[in-house]
């Protein structure tokens, strides 16, 4: 189990910010192994900070990361993936050299580490580009083999900063399989991204960070129960004023009157619907995560 | 260990099958060679005399001055010779082995050496020997200052190529590393001494390896050429001390060139950020070259024990004149300490400031933090 506690972070500030700059103002949550943890939050929120101070990279002020019950060090980090919100490979060497560099600088052997680089190679659709250079690669081929750099010692943890963007829907679906596929096997995945969608669909548990703290974390589904669910009721050519005294608001389209409504006695509403015409929907509607998201960070 | 041997591997693989190191490494090799080969080929013509005989042998001239040529022409009668001597062909003609034609007046050193060779080889044909007068020196052996001082010009040339060149590639490797975000990635697997001793010790073994080909050589062409039969005792040694002192000189430079570099995170900076440094190797350049004119001076003495100056001075001065072994050792010893002290005040710097990527670090806030 990876937890994440408390963590603070203000940086020194320049000329404009005499005071510093407050980027993580307690910084908590949990990922269990086999956890797929998507981290979401506006542009500056400390996401990628709070990522690096995880992997090493930054020094909390205060503040800590444990794994596995006992405080994370520079041993624990060498066994996780890691991959970082600024891209960075040598751009003069070549595509499978580089990946298995890294894998034998995690300590694998060298023929593990080959063999483990073809593999990727081949599950990312980099084969053909194996022995060409970095620079030669578009730039989502690129990220490619960043996340292969970040899965090629088959990390016991990973930390992904926005790994999905700049890809392809083919190569999303790839990385999300790859994912999934580690997650099964017991690795806790935390991920930061602005797609919010892929979120939802790929996630257990989302934190939502807003300015440098927590507003909210926990199962997709704990998060939406507690939001205040919306009924939707759509009647076909009502009678007049049918809504009147029930609460929530009507949208009219042509003769389609839609009535969205958070309170109230959902039966009473039924009946009043039946009673005004013909009911072509009822039902509760969950928030998108992006709803949550919104109401969350406002 | 490990993460530090797999970063210079990387190194020394990456840059070896970079054109640059090759064809470097072809013009270095050529040039030395030419130069090895040069003083024989401008220096021969002086030092060879024809001289043309008329009914007379040759006197031994070659073994009284066995550093000079002598190419003999007989000719038929005096008046050909006198020709010959008028036209240029030769310098001198001996005839009926008692008197000397000459188109003008006659060299001083053949009409010298001629002159005494010819009363030693008649007075030795009537039986009288006269015991050579015995040389000896009070001085210095000064027989191989001049062969001395071509080797510590070229020494000093190669050590200040080789060591600048390789410190700019330390200090433009870690930038590219920094500018990039490599460290990034790289620190989550290695910690930063092992990256930065694997990077230096990279591109270390890639100027050994430039140095040894160059000594090499060198030493080959010398004695293909046969100006190696001028060179003093001791070579070996020297050779050997070139490559301690290179080792020392480069990593004293090359963790400080590391160091400042880590301070920026973009190429077009990396010049200002080492201008102190390449200050001091300039400086240290100047001196060295002075020193091969003047290697037993106060400048030349008092530097070579300080680092990191001695790293290029000592080996000057140790090819240009004969130094005490226990002077080498001491300043060996001080040397050492510098690198030591770089080592400990680079690795510092560099752990605290390459991952503080964006504007130029002072080398004071960077000291501080912490
Ligand atoms: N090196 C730094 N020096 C000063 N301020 C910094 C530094 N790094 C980050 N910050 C500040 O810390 C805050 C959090 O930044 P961070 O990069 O963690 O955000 P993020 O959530 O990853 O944003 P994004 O979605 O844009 O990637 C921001 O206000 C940023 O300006
Ligand atoms: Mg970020």
């Amino acid at each position: 189990m990876l937890e994440i506690n408390e963590l603070r972070k203000r940086f020194a500030g320049g000329p404009d910010a005499p005071g510093g700059k407050v980027a993580l103002d307690g910084i908590g949550f949990t990922v269990r192994p086999g956890e797929m943890y998507g981290f979401v939050g506006a542009n500056g929120a400390g996401k990628t900070t709070t990522m690096r101070i995880v992997m090493g990279v930054l020094q909390a002020d205060s503040g800590s990361v444990s794994w596995q019950g006992r405080p994370l060090g520079y041993d624990d980090r060498q066994r996780f993936g890691y991959m970082p919100e600024e891209r960075g490979l040598y751009q003069k060497m070549r595509v499978a050299e580089q990946i298995e560099y890294f894998g034998r600088l995690h300590g694998m052997a060298a023929p593990v580490a080959k063999k483990a680089t073809d593999d990727l190679l081949e599950r990312l659709g980099l084969t053909e580009r194996k022995g060409e250079t970095v620079q030669a690669l578009s730039l989502g081929n690129q990220q490619r083999v960043q996340l292969a750099v970040a899965l090629v010692h088959d990390p016991e943890v990973l930390i992904l900063d926005e790994p999905f963007s700049g890809l392809d829907p083919i190569a999303v679906d790839a990385l999300a399989t790859v994912l999934q596929e580690r997650c099964r096997g017991g690795v806790p995945v935390i991920f930061s991204s602005h797609q919010l969608e892929l979120v939802e669909r790929l996630c257990d548990s989302v934190g939502i960070v807003s300015a440098g703290r927590m507003v909210a974390t926990g199962t997709v589904e704990d998060l939406r129960a507690a939001e205040s669910n919306t009924l939707r009721v759509v009647v076909r050519d009502p009678a007049p004023g049918w809504a009147d005294g029930l609460p929530g608001t009507v949208t009219v389209h042509g003769d389609r009157h839609t009535l969205r409504t958070a309170g109230g006695d959902d039966q009473e509403i039924l009946r009043r619907a039946v009673k005004a015409g013909r009911v072509e929907h009822f039902g509760v509607e969950q928030p998108t995560l992006t709803e949550i998201f919104k109401e969350a960070v406002a | 260990m490990n993460g530090l041997l797999l970063v210079a591997r990387r190194e020394v693989a990456t840059q070896i099958r970079t054109r640059a190191f090759v064809i470097g490494l072809i013009v270095t090799g050529l040039l030395v060679a030419a130069l090895s080969f040069a003083p024989k080929v401008l220096g021969g013509d002086g030092d060879t005399y024809k001289i043309g005989l008329v009914n007379s042998q040759q006197l031994p001239l070659h073994t009284a001055a066995p550093d000079i040529e002598f190419e003999w022409r007989k000719f038929a009668d005096e008046p050909a010779a006198k020709q010959a001597v008028l036209d240029g062909d030769v310098d001198a003609v001996l005839v009926d082995d008692a008197r000397v034609l000459t188109d003008g007046e006659i060299e001083t050193e053949l009409g010298v050496l001629m002159q005494s060779v010819n009363r030693e080889f008649k007075l030795g044909a009537a039986g009288v020997a006269i015991p050579p007068l015995e040389m000896q020196s009070v001085g210095a052996d000064t027989r191989y200052e001049s062969a001395r001082r071509g080797i510590a010009t070229v020494l000093v040339l190669v050590l200040f190529m080789l060591i600048i060149g390789q410190v700019v590639m330390v200090a433009m490797g870690v930038v590219e590393e920094k500018g990039s975000r490599i460290v990034e990635i790289l620190l989550s697997s290695v910690r930063p001494w092992q990256l930065l001793g694997g990077k230096i010790v990279g591109l270390g073994v890639l100027g050994m390896i430039n140095l040894v080909v160059i000594l090499a050589v060198g030493l080959g062409a010398a004695m293909a050429s046969g100006l190696a039969a001028e060179f003093p005792p001791g070579i070996p040694g020297l050779v050997a001390a070139v490559l301690a002192w290179f080792v020392l000189g480069y990593a004293f430079f090359a963790t400080l060139a590391a160091a400042f570099a880590s301070l920026v995170s973009r190429q077009e900076e990396v010049n200002s950020v080492l201008t102190p440094l390449t200050m001091v190797i300039m400086g240290t350049y100047f001196v060295s070259f002075y020193s091969t004119n003047d290697p037993t001076g106060t400048l030349a003495t008092v530097m070579s024990y300080i680092p990191p100056f001695s790293s290029m001075i000592m080996p000057v001065r140790m090819a240009a004149t004969e130094v005490p072994m226990w002077q080498v050792g001491l300043s060996m010893a001080a040397m050492v300490l510098g690198v030591l002290a770089a080592l400990a005040f680079g690795a510092k710097v560099y752990e605290r400031a390459v991952l503080r990527t964006g504007a130029r670090l002072k080398l004071g806030d960077v000291l501080r933090s912490r």
